[in-house]
């Protein structure tokens, strides 16, 4: 078996993410006098599971808390400033009260389609990470079809929404989970053929590829301005943030498909969402904004900068508009976003063949 | 025995006793989730044998479309859960 982590396009960098892990099992294993390859990689690849997930897990705090922050001054007000300092531990005091409350499965409810839809939709969401690098020497995997495999991973929770919908036995949940599929695979067309262009043009599906394409000619922010809008407003309804968060519109159904989850499987929905804030966050850097490349800072740093920059364009997207209705969702996803995405994929055709980029 | 060959064994194990369980389920909706696991198992196997791209379309063009619409299907038939 090829190891997942083999460097690739020659870079001679340590990966960060595959030297600390080794270093800790082959310590482990030495301490044990135990001398097996098999186990080693094992080992391995448990403990840079676990380094990922909590990289991914310290981000999700902080963007709780800067999306609160921030929203706070959008509204002018302080967000929160009480628990530690300037608030910065009010996210750890929410997360201890949803702890101590009562995990509760509602009469009547599926359990089978209740608790496993639980487990897909955490799991997929953290799985996307899995293949976004964030810096050449920080990364879990970088496969040849990294941009194709995130996509394809974000496309597995519109069918666990929909059973979770279901199985709570709830007519808001329901809707929601109906509501939720729906917008999720419309707004998969358009972003689907909006990497397209990107593809076109850096002529690989490879993450890596792409940023060092960008970095040698320009931006594709640049020449796919067109490409990065429909982008933008997809990745926004895909991971369901305030203009297109119609599934759990609070007005209309109480939470929507979260309404029968309490204690810490609501929890974990609401941190399972800006992992997927992240992930989008992230791919969007990668493959419109540069990915890592910048002066001076290391990789790494340029990568955090890109991400929370969108993230506070996200989170000022959901402080200024006003949620769309339902149909209207739908109606700019197909017959507006889709027609403009096709546009964007013959602009990066014209680009390729006029020789601009090769 | 390789690793290859252990994984192999495991997920294609794993894969027909979720296709057993999708024609055995009382519960429609229970076939459904089984088949959405036996579409990904069988992506699996597909990356283990190489075959990446095939993988990815797998878990794109069938979990991410095909088991959502035999879902929305489903939901419109006459159900136990829903009606008390």
């Amino acid at each position: 078996m090829t190891c997942a982590w083999a460097s690739r396009t020659g870079d001679t960098l340590i990966n960060y993410l595959y030297y600390i892990p080794n270093t800790i099992a082959t310590a482990i294993l030495s301490l044990l006098h135990i001398n097996l390859p098999q186990l080693n990689y094992l080992l391995t690849w448990v403990i840079a599971s676990v380094m990922l997930i909590i990289v991914i897990m310290v981000n999700v705090i902080i963007f709780i808390y800067v999306e609160r922050k921030e929203l706070g001054r959008f509204m002018d007000r302080r967000g929160p400033f009480v628990v530690g300092p300037a608030g910065f531990f009010q996210n750890f005091a929410d997360a201890f009260k949803f702890l101590i409350k009562e995990m509760i499965l509602p009469e009547n409810a599926d359990a089978l389609g209740f608790n496993s839809t639980l487990v897909i939709i955490v799991a997929s969401s953290l799985m996307i990470m899995t293949v976004v690098p964030q810096a050449p020497d920080f990364f879990y995997t970088n496969p040849d079809l990294g941009l194709l495999l995130a996509f394809a991973i974000f496309a597995i929770e519109p069918f666990a929404v929909v059973i979770a919908g279901w199985a709570s036995n709830n007519k808001y949940s329901l809707l929601g989970g109906f509501r939720s599929t729906a917008q999720m695979m419309s707004y998969e067309v358009p972003m689907l053929i909006t990497i397209i262009s990107v593809v076109i043009l850096a002529g690989s599906f490879n993450f890596s590829t792409i940023v060092n394409f960008q970095s040698s000619h320009v931006w594709f922010v640049i020449p796919l301005i067109l490409g990065f809008i429909v982008f933008l407003i997809a990745i926004v309804a895909e991971i369901e943030r305030i203009p297109f968060d119609t599934p759990d519109a609070e007005a209309e159904l109480v939470h929507g498909w979260m309404t029968e989850y309490a204690g810490i499987k609501f929890a974990l929905f609401q941190l399972t969402s800006y992992v997927r804030t992240f992930a989008g966050a992230a791919i969007m850097v990668l493959i419109f904004l540069g990915g890592w490349t910048g002066p001076f800072l290391p990789p790494i740093v340029w990568f955090y900068i890109k991400v929370y920059a969108v993230f506070t364009l996200f989170v000022w997207l959901r402080a200024s508009l006003p949620r769309v209705r339902i149909d209207q969702v739908l109606n700019i996803g197909w017959r507006s976003l889709l027609p403009l995405s096709l546009f964007n994929i013959v602009i990066a055709a014209l680009l390729r063949i006029s020789g601009v980029f090769h | 025995m390789s690793v290859d060959l252990i994984g192999f064994t495991i997920v294609a194990a794993a894969t027909l006793v979720l296709a057993l369980m999708v024609v055995m389920s009382r519960e429609i909706v229970h076939s459904a989730l089984y088949f959405a696991g036996v579409l990904i198992g069988i992506a699996i196997l597909f990356f283990i044998m190489n075959a990446v791209y095939v993988g990815i379309i797998q878990i794109l063009i069938y979990v991410g479309a095909v088991v959502v619409l035999i879902l929305f299907g489903i939901m419109l038939t006459r159900r136990n859960i829903l009606l008390g």
